[in-house]
């Protein structure tokens, strides 16, 4: 009998779904004509450039003309780290029952990912370094630094990624945001305008205020997954 | 330059081939640590002749492939080793007609160097 519903579901699934992307025809041009004024996506492609002075369209989408949104973002990581940090942090008093969940690593793991550290972390600076100009950004090379974090925490028991400094390195990004924004709003009258000069195209000192603020999320999310990580990594041993 | 652009030719074949390997070992062999075996083994040397063949081909990017050579060298056979330690010590005892188990001897060595320390 479940079989049979499953079957039926499944069957009722793929018909809606063949009969949703019948619907586009296969290889459409879907943007529209580019030269058209009023079409959205054909203002971003042709104006970015002369605009922005940024190679990538996807980034000064996402941190200029829609740089609030990214603010946004930033911002609901942060709120969801703190949600985690207030139900799982210990206290200090507690400290020396904290043990990591993780067993132990053998001495070749240990060695390999002291080499290994230094590489993910630079990759993950060049990725968001270069955000503006490759694809990835701020997010993508915060994700990637934070994953070497986690190769360290769980190679090294007694690793530890240190509170203070991350929070002064997530606040100082943050700060560092809102602040390029609201000079924005003091010196053009809108948040987040784009004051600095944009620069040569396809240089890395090139479009105004897009690669700091890029910098800065990648140093936030960095910090940010790195605490969710630890947080989650240390544990109280049942007494 | 064009023999360079040959050698990096027949580094492709190669590493095509022991990819291929690779795909048939993971897919023959009975059981985790067999296939961790062929799949390391024949996927690191795959990888790595497939990235450097495509530097030699096109020699801009000779640097950058041999940066992303070293990388695996190091990363993979570590990754390996990690999968089928933690595999062990989850309780996953080997399928051998011999039954050999050296790892286990070495293993309570190590137990007891800790204790001493």
């Amino acid at each position: 009998m479940r079989k049979v519903f499953v079957i039926i579901l499944l069957i009722l699934v793929g018909y809606f779904l063949t009969n949703t992307f019948s619907l586009i025809t296969f290889g459409e041009n879907r943007i529209g004509n580019t030269s058209e004024e009023k079409n959205v996506a054909a203002y971003y492609l042709n104006n970015t450039k002369e605009k922005t002075s940024v190679a990538n369209v996807v980034t000064a989408i996402v941190v200029n003309y829609r740089g609030f949104d990214t603010l946004g973002e930033v911002t609901v990581l942060f709120l969801a780290t703190t949600g985690l940090g207030s139900i799982l942090f210990r206290r200090k008093e507690d400290e020396d029952q904290i043990e990591r969940i993780s067993k132990p690593s053998s001495s070749l793991v240990q060695t390999g990912s002291r080499i290994l550290f230094p590489l993910i972390a630079l990759l993950g600076i060049y990725v968001f370094i270069h955000g503006h100009l490759t694809p990835g950004g701020g997010f993508q090379g915060g994700a990637i630094i934070a994953t070497g974090f986690l190769l360290m925490l769980i190679s090294y028991k007694n690793f530890k990624a240190g509170h203070t400094m991350l929070i002064w390195v997530e606040s100082l990004a943050g700060i560092t945001f809102v602040t390029i924004g609201l000079w924005g709003l003091l010196t053009s009258g809108s948040f987040l305008e784009n004051t600095l000069p944009g620069g040569e195209l396809n240089n890395l000192i090139s479009g105004g205020i897009i690669p700091i603020i890029y910098i800065a999320v990648g140093f936030k999310v960095a910090a940010e997954l790195t605490g969710v990580l630890d947080i989650l990594l240390n544990i109280k041993p049942k007494k | 330059m064009e023999i360079l652009k040959y050698i990096g030719y027949g580094l492709l074949i190669i590493g095509g081939i022991f990819l291929f390997l690779g795909a048939l070992g993971i897919y023959r062999m009975p059981d985790l640590y067999n296939r961790l075996q062929a799949g390391t083994k024949a996927s690191t040397i795959g990888a790595m002749s497939v990235i450097l063949g495509v530097g030699f081909i096109q020699p801009d990017w000779l640097i950058k492939t041999l940066i992303i050579v070293v990388f695996i060298a190091v990363a993979n056979p570590l990754s390996s080793h990690a999968i089928g330690r933690a595999a062990y010590k989850a309780g996953l005892k080997p399928i051998m007609k011999t039954k050999m188990d050296a790892y286990e001897k070495t293993q309570n060595i190590q137990e007891t160097k800790e204790v001493k320390l």
